[in-house]
């Protein structure tokens, strides 16, 4: 009997279309002249707030989304800013649900679109980054592309099982086209640069 | 019921049509904004559409490609002839792992398979997690757009459902309060998941991975929690290298909703290292691998469902996503379920003004428009045009090769037409004059005028002038 993949690869064998070779790259856009600016104005529009502060301090610099001492659960991948609460103790992704904020540290950042991009060490952290009410990303100043395709260069195929783009906290504009911040996810999202 | 009938029924209503037209409209207009915050836009169209171009002239080479990395990574590839293979595949993953509740993100191609449906008659609950789709689910309708499946509905008419399905007060139309009674719904099924299912944005043969964009996070919740994820993906998803994904990555988002890019961009390649969880993707034909046997139309499996063809369409955004009957509707939808089933959807084509906005807007270069004539050639050509049509293009089609009698029974009309009062001559057409005038009609037909132009004796031409520079690039 023919299986289905035989059978699928075979038709496309008989539809095929007449060669058309693969484009050659296209010409890399490059850095805006004040990156910083695009950098906040895009975060804006997505519903995020970027903050600056030094590598070592930047724990009390931030203002953090609700008053630092109250925060009762925290998951955390730096080891600049210690887990606290279910985040540091959970055994579960469910226990996470309870999480108030949850701390990423990103590789680089997208100046023209302001994504972050994160490989998360574990199922867990994906969880957290999702279940909390607050996200904070954290990446080095320095580290920062002009577009997407930068962005992929750095990127190698092979790299981990999963990695992503985070931008703002989570929305949706489905009802009426208003758009509402914390739709599954996090309520805010906070992208803070360090430098020395 | 054709797409005429049901637009009828819906532009009844002339406040919710012109409040529907206008909501799309603005959707539309914020894509254009975030187009012109780039300045290659041009450029990135030119390159996303000679990649998938060229992609669909590899399919088989891709998919292999693909499926060897997956498997490598550990993820499970199916393979899925049509929508019934597809949904038997699905359930019999859910159906071995006793699965009973299923959290689903949105996929287009799981509304084409009917997939929910088949599940919930084998006993699995299967719960949209999209806002917009939860919505609609909750009413039984189809979503009425592919990127807001809930464009058609007002805030009181949600407000309503909610206060039903979920006990919200009966008063409530705040957008921020009704999503916030979704959100806590939704968490309790979230955390009660076995599966979550997604579809894919992109397949990448590269690397064996895939990629999903969501603005909720709803599909990164969905997969991030339960032990199995299943992803579907048609054929026509697959793209080369990773690197490609930058030209659609940056088109998308703004194309669809005037965002540069989404909130979650997630890249899967394979399950988590030394975790229990499973990841299976089905890769599905229905009907795919015979429109890419047909020149004419097979650029339309390079769409990238952005819904941008939808927002701007005069006649979508006037007759609303349900008018179509189909699963996906507006200028992309009318060509592909054409495709798959030209008796049912033989009046699609010409829902359409061809006006081209479509193939303006469209982030791979589509040419939607020209497809949608060349449909309407092809439907005229196998018979599936009603006899009304039929007949009235056979008569024009008769006139105009017998330029005499076409004559004649201009200059009768001309003369006729000019006899009546102009409120009666209107209401022969009610529908055409409901909101214009007809023109004046002239004494004599432009065939007369210039014959009457010729025999004036030849004016001398005015010599033409060179005209300074910033003039002719003005
Ligand atoms: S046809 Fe083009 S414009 Fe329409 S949804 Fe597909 S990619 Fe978008």
């Amino acid at each position: 009997m023919v299986t289905a993949r035989e059978e699928i690869l075979e038709r496309l064998e008989r539809a095929r279309p007449p060669a058309a070779a693969r484009p050659a790259a296209m010409p890399e856009p490059s850095m805006p002249i004040d990156p910083m600016a695009t950098l906040r104005d895009r975060l804006q529009d997505a519903g995020g707030s970027l903050q600056f502060a030094t590598r070592s301090g930047w724990t009390e610099q931030i203002q953090w989304p609700v008053e630092a001492t109250t925060l009762r659960h925290v998951y955390s991948s730096l080891n600049a800013m210690p887990g606290r609460g279910v985040g540091l103790s959970s055994k579960t992704n469910h226990d996470l649900a309870d999480l108030d904020v949850c701390v990423l540290a990103a590789e680089f950042v997208v100046i023209e679109n302001a994504a972050a991009w994160q490989r998360p060490g574990c199922l867990r952290e994906r969880a957290a980054a999702l279940l909390a009410t607050h996200l904070i990303v954290v990446a080095n100043a320095t580290e920062i592309v002009a577009t997407m395709h930068q962005a992929y260069a750095r990127i190698a195929p092979s790299d981990a099982s999963f990695g992503w783009f985070l931008c703002g906290p989570s929305k949706t504009a489905d009802i009426e086209q208003s758009l509402v911040l914390g739709a599954h996810g996090p309520r805010t999202m906070s992208l803070i640069l360090l430098s020395d | 019921m054709g797409h005429r009938e049901r637009a009828r029924e819906f532009v009844a209503d002339v406040d919710r049509t012109r409040w529907h037209d206008q909501a799309l409209w603005f959707v539309r207009s914020k894509r254009d904004q975030a187009a012109d915050l780039v300045p290659d836009w041009e450029a990135l169209r030119d390159q996303a559409s000679a990649i998938k171009r060229s992609a669909l002239t590899e399919l088989p080479e891709l998919w292999r490609e693909f499926e060897e990395h997956a498997t490598a990574a550990g993820t499970v590839v199916h393979w899925a002839r049509d929508a019934h293979e597809h949904n038997e595949i699905v359930a019999g993953l859910l159906r071995d792992r006793s699965v009973r509740h299923v959290v689903k993100s949105k996929s287009m191609l799981t509304e084409e398979c009917g997939l929910n449906s088949y599940l919930e008659a084998e006993g699995i609950e299967v719960i949209d997690t999209d806002l917009g789709e939860r919505i609609v689910q909750l009413r039984g309708e189809p979503p009425s757009h592919i990127v807001m499946p809930a464009i058609h509905l007002q805030r009181a008419e949600i407000g309503e459902l909610f206060a039903k399905e979920m006990g919200s007060a009966p008063d409530l139309d705040d957008p921020t309060e009704l999503t916030d009674v979704a959100r806590r719904d939704l968490r309790d099924r979230f955390l009660k998941a076995e599966a979550g299912l997604t579809g894919i944005n992109f397949a990448i043969a590269e690397t064996g991975g895939f990629v999903v964009v969501t603005n909720e996070g709803n599909a990164d919740l969905g997969t991030a929690l339960p032990g199995l994820h299943i992803a579907s993906v048609g054929l026509e998803k697959i793209i080369p290298q990773q690197k490609d994904l930058a030209p659609f990555l940056r088109l998308l988002a703004r194309s669809a909703t005037g965002q540069a890019i989404t909130t979650y961009t997630s890249h899967f390649r394979g399950p988590r290292p030394r975790s229990t969880q499973e990841l299976h993707v089905v890769i599905v034909d229905n009907g795919r691998s015979q429109l890419l046997g047909r020149p004419a139309f097979r650029e339309a499996l390079g769409c990238i469902r952005c819904g941008a063809c939808l927002n701007t369409c005069p006649v979508y955004r006037r007759s609303g996503g349900h008018s179509y009957s189909a699963t996906i509707p507006g200028p992309i939808g009318s060509v592909l379920e054409t495709s798959r089933d030209p008796a049912t959807h033989a009046e699609l084509p010409h829902a359409c003004s061809l006006c081209g906005s479509c193939t303006d807007v469209c982030p791979v270069r589509i040419p939607l428009h020209h497809q949608l004539l060349a449909w309407r050639g092809e439907l005229a050509l196998s018979g599936h045009h009603p006899a009304w049509r039929r007949f009235s293009l056979n008569l024009v089609a008769w006139l105009f090769v017998r330029p005499t009698m076409y004559r004649l029974l201009g200059r009768f009309a001309r003369g006729i037409g000019r006899r009546l009062p102009p409120t009666l001559r209107e209401d022969l057409l009610p529908a055409w004059t409901r909101q214009r005038h007809l023109p004046t009609i002239p004494k004599s037909s432009f065939r007369e005028l210039y014959r009457e132009r010729q025999r004036q004796p030849k004016r001398p031409r005015p010599q033409a002038q060179p005209r300074p520079r910033h003039e002719r690039n003005g």
